[in-house]
């Protein structure tokens, strides 16, 4: 079976997997020309060479047994987060952020690189905590695999990529049988702190006015009562339901201490924010607030995906991104490209070939020979699951500008590569899938 | 093998309900996708037009303003230079070099560069203005050094100039940004809020005529503002304003201004027989030069704050009483009325008394014996006090001076005219809450009281009186031009506006008794010029009866008689009493008369006075 399988690569990964790089090095070329038709960058010529060097990657992966990989995973960890605080300390600062270690022009970023690292070292854990990943207390330690990159690479500061590791996490203790609820506190308080972080400034930019309730999330004093408050309706409930056990007073208890959570978590954030972080998310609910600042890029790319139309404007035919409108072109942004050119039909073959990589995905997991290869193949999928949604959301307005790239699309090594890596280990999984 | 489902964990209710939720929000963002691109595609594809592609205002020249010669514009454009910087031009980490060696070129200070082009703006390919009204000396210097000053380039910016200055400001106006009330009145008629208007003058007046249209270059521009693609520029080019020649004598009104001096006051020149006004000159003045760009903040705060109100039209919007130049209409009325007739002779004292209402002669033996042409030619305040009060009557005395045009605007073509005052019995009723009285009549009949008159209303009346009761339209405008071709497109034609009938024989008499001032009468003193036959009359205006400031007024024209009407001018001269007392009035009249026939300036025309022993007074 062994030398059978060789020659046995799933098709539908394969296909997906190149025709998503055959676009993206496409668009990678065309978003190289200005309108006077002059090629400008030669980025494209970088995405062939990373496309074949990763795609050897992913061969290798592929052919490889994951279970070998198995006991290095904490070396592989372990290396992952000293790269990146080596990164913090002697990187480049690229965009901002200081995510980019390397000699010379050879650079990677050790934070894409990380995801793979952090999946692999959660799936050994929670094949190691089994059903009690059910319990508080391992669902906290699990975390902290999570909190150490994130952490980390908030500090660079790179946000965006950070985040993606809050849905990895949910999505690989959700097949691993962690409890709804649990799941739910997380992402529930999680979400709070996003709305309560930016509803003063929503209150300024977009509402226009004052409401008095907002003091609440400005003024500390009113903030730190408000939150005493919370803290003694939940210690009532949690009275109830010692003395009472009726079950309500769990669910007042446990939507209070969200409430409460979000709103003191809240009070570190604001402080932490910058402004253009903040100006980022005001501008998702409405970019014409700044129209030539933060709304600048939203409102190009939804310009340039819209006057697509059906089927586009023709390959290198687009006016926004060859009139330079479109910053990040060849990253960021390059689905509105995409959109541009080749119209709604042509967002319609990328959506096709992701969904057509999110349900073998998960189709693998289920078929996984053991629990490690499971999760590893949920945490795969959750993060093109993660990247495609936050890309393609913020090209076309649904999602606030966090300046990830579309894996496997997207101008950049280390993120091709993270992503060529993902399919290779999916494609092991579902190689190795038979015990002998 | 079987056992694999059981043995990886993975429950297959969460794998099928993951699937659900993540294939639900791939069909929100398609639903999404869909609605932006084909159903509201259209409005995407237009914005995407409109972004690329930028239009420049090319600016309308405004048209220019000559006098009457048509040969050397007395308002035009002069080039100015604004000196600009393109940030994304000057290379990166130079920007503050070329900013402080730009800054000591332009003689301005690094720290208002800095302020105009902040950091964040060094990306950008914009031309940031930095200085306007540069010299050319500096603009020159710039030019020759294109590798010192990278990124810094000047673009020329027609300022409005006015070769005259101060001279012919009250005609002319200013010009300035339109403000936002302005806008809100006018936007309906084509203007934008960058247009510069006319504030005065006839820079306000036919501001449509001289705005012309501004033209537009429309280009197509990448992010950062770049031209690209070529041959694309759609010009619209811009409609030139028209330009204006006026009726004004730009060497009469220097004449005029300088005849008054330094003195707060006005004159007023015009033809009789057209309208045409020669020369309108106002003192104080102001440089409209000063009122417009950098130098505008400062002229306005200054001009603002001077008591003598430099902004005023002292010869149109100025209203004081007539008081002697009134004895005119007196005459013209009581001939025409026959109550008295030329001939006619009346015992002249030295008062004239009604109830409390007291008249003094200026003379204080009174005139004894004298007939109404000595009595215009002495001013004699108890002849035309008899005249009014008793011959004439309250009625007839104002219907008269309504008749002459007083108590309404003349409808000159500059903004702000004032009516003057004609009081009656129903207005001192409605204003004080008291009947009138006989010394009303009286103050009417010698030119004081409630009645106030405007230079021009005055100048109109001495006209009427020389064209037999016709008043023609007073105008400043003659012809309007196009800028490009100098083909005439309007041509202001004379236009009787008013009608006085009386018999011809009564205005023959009054312009011989004017004529009679100067020879024989009050004024023979001054008017010294042996250039032309003046006829007119001296007024001087009691403000106060406790201090000696007096209003000095003189109406006159000339030739006296002449055979051809073109030649005849008015002129009406007014010094107010805040000047010290030279009865100037008079005395100002009489160079502008002698400049006018013998076509000299001042100095020409003082000298030559001096060189005849006429000009006692200077």
């Amino acid at each position: 079976m062994r030398s059978r399988s060789i020659f046995a690569f799933d098709v539908y990964l394969s296909v997906a997997t190149i025709g998503l790089l055959l676009i993206g090095i496409l668009f990678v070329y065309s978003s190289g020309f200005n309108s006077t038709g002059q090629m400008i960058t030669r980025e494209y010529v970088r995405q062939i060479i990373w496309a074949s060097t990763g795609l050897l990657l992913l061969v290798t992966v592929a052919f490889v047994e994951y279970s070998v990989v198995k006991p290095w995973v904490g070396y592989l960890y372990a290396l992952g987060v000293l790269l990146i605080i080596l990164t913090l300390l002697f990187g480049r600062v690229v965009n901002g952020a200081r995510a980019w270690i390397g000699i010379g022009i050879l650079g990677i970023q050790p934070s894409e690189f990380m995801k793979i690292a952090t999946i692999l070292a959660f799936a050994v854990f929670l094949e190691q905590a089994g059903g009690r990943i059910q319990r508080i207390p391992f669902l906290l330690l699990g975390s902290m695999l999570f909190l150490v990159p994130f952490g980390l690479i908030l500090l660079q500061p790179d946000f965006g990529t950070a985040a993606v590791f809050f849905p990895v996490f949910l999505v690989m203790c959700f097949f691993a049988g962690a409890k709804i609820r649990h799941l739910a506190f997380i992402a529930g308080t999680a979400m709070l702190v996003l709305i309560f972080t930016m509803l003063p400034a929503w209150e300024i930019y977009i509402y226009g006015g004052r409401i008095p309730a907002f003091e609440v999330f400005s003024n500390v004093r009113l903030k730190i009562f408000v939150l005493m408050g919370i803290g003694a309706v939940c210690l009532v409930s949690v009275a109830g339901l010692m003395l009472l056990k009726r079950r309500y007073f769990y669910w007042i208890a446990y939507g209070t201490v969200i409430v409460g959570l979000a709103l003191a978590v809240s009070l570190g954030t604001r402080a932490a924010i910058r402004d253009y972080q903040l100006m980022r998310l005001v501008v998702f609910m409405n970019p014409y607030v700044d129209p030539r600042g933060a709304g600048w890029n939203v409102i190009q790319s939804i310009t340039a995906v819209g006057s697509g139309g059906i089927s586009g404007k023709g390959f290198l035919q687009g006016t926004q991104s060859h009139f330079h409108f479109l910053p990040e072109q060849s990253t960021d942004f390059i689905f509105a490209i995409i959109a541009e050119e080749w119209g709604f039909l042509g967002a319609l073959a990328v959506f096709s070939l992701f969904l057509l990589i999110l349900v073998r995905g998960l189709y693998i997991a289920t078929i996984a020979k053991d629990r490690f290869a499971g999760y590893v193949a949920t945490g795969v999928v959750a993060l093109f699951m993660t990247h495609f949604l936050v890309n393609v959301g913020m090209a076309i307005g649904l999602m606030p500008i966090a300046g990830i790239p579309l894996l496997f699309v997207s101008y950049g090594g280390s993120s091709m590569w993270t992503g060529l890596i993902g399919i290779g280990l999916l494609m092991s999984i579902y190689h190795h899938r038979y015990r002998y | 093998m079987n056992d694999s489902w059981n043995k990886n964990g993975i429950s297959k209710g969460r794998v099928v309900a993951f699937g659900v939720v993540a294939i639900g929000l791939f069909f929100v963002y398609l639903s999404h996708l869909f609605s932006l691109q084909i159903v509201d595609g259209y409005l995407y594809t237009v914005r995407s037009e409109q972004v690329k592609r930028r239009s420049t205002v090319i600016p309308a020249p405004r048209g220019e303003i000559f006098d009457r010669h048509h040969d050397i514009p007395i308002a035009t454009n002069t080039n100015s230079f604004a000196v600009e910087v393109n940030p994304a031009m000057i290379p990166r980490g130079q920007h503050a070099e070329v900013f402080a060696r730009t800054a000591r070129l332009l003689g301005m200070s690094e720290d208002e560069i800095h302020r105009r082009v902040p950091s964040s703006m060094y990306q950008v390919y914009q031309q940031v203005e930095i200085r306007s009204a540069v010299p050319f000396e500096t603009v020159v210097r710039l030019a020759e050094h294109p590798d010192r000053y990278v990124g810094v380039s000047w673009v020329g910016k027609p300022v409005r100039s006015y070769p005259e200055g101060a001279a012919m400001a009250h005609i002319l106006g200013h010009v300035g940004d339109i403000t936002p009330e302005e806008l809100q009145v006018m936007f309906n008629l084509g203007y934008n809020a960058r247009s510069v208007i006319g504030k005065s003058g006839i820079e306000q007046q036919y501001d449509l005529l001289l705005q012309g249209r501004e033209g537009r270059a429309v280009r197509t521009v990448d992010a950062r503002g770049r031209r690209v693609g070529d041959g694309n520029i759609q010009l619209v080019p811009p409609e030139l304003g028209h330009n204006l020649v006026l009726t004004v004598d730009r060497r009469i009104q220097q004449l005029a201004t300088d005849a008054l001096g330094p003195r707060i006051g006005s004159v007023v020149v015009l033809r009789p027989n057209t309208g045409e006004i020669l020369a309108l000159v106002s003192y104080p003045s102001f440089d409209p030069n000063l009122l417009y760009g950098e130098t505008a903040g400062a002229a306005f705060s200054q001009l603002r704050s001077d008591s003598r109100a430099p902004f005023l039209n002292r010869a149109i919007q100025g209203s004081y009483s007539p008081a002697s130049t009134f004895k005119i209409l007196l005459t013209a009325a009581a001939i025409e009325e026959q109550l008295i007739s030329p001939d006619d002779t009346m015992v002249v004292g030295p008062v004239y008394r009604l109830g409390n209402r007291v008249v003094n002669e200026w003379r204080p033996s009174g005139f004894g014996r004298i007939n109404i042409m000595q009595g215009l030619a002495m001013s004699s305040n108890v002849f035309f006090a008899t005249v009014g009060h008793d011959l004439l009557g309250t009625e007839r005395l104002l219907s008269y001076t309504l008749g002459f045009g007083f108590g309404t605007a003349s409808g000159i073509d500059l903004p702000g005219e004032r009516p003057g005052l004609v009081p009656s019995p129903e207005w001192k009723r409605r204003v004080f809450n008291s009947p009138w009285v006989g010394g009303d009549t009286v103050n009417v009949s010698i030119g004081q009281g409630f009645l106030s008159v405007t230079p021009l209303q005055l100048a109109n009346m001495v006209a009427m009186i020389v064209n037999d009761g016709r008043l023609y339209r007073p105008h400043v405008l003659k012809e309007v031009r196009d800028a490009e071709t100098d083909s005439v497109i309007k041509r202001v034609e004379p236009e009787v506006i008013h009608t006085f009938p009386l018999r011809p024989q009564t205005f023959e008499i009054v312009r011989r008794a004017m004529r009679g001032v100067i020879r024989g009468g009050t004024a023979e003193p001054v008017i010294t010029t042996p250039a032309v036959e003046v006829a007119g009359k001296t007024g001087t205006a009691e403000v106060s009866s406790t201090t000696r400031d007096w209003h000095s007024w003189f109406a006159a024209y000339g030739p006296y008689q002449t055979d051809n009407p073109d030649d005849q001018v008015v002129v009406v001269v007014m010094v107010d009493a805040m000047n010290d007392w030279e009865w100037w009035a008079p005395k100002a009249a009489n160079l502008i008369f002698h400049g006018i026939f013998t076509d000299s300036s001042f100095e020409e025309t003082v000298a030559d006075l001096r060189r005849r022993w006429r000009l006692w007074y200077m």
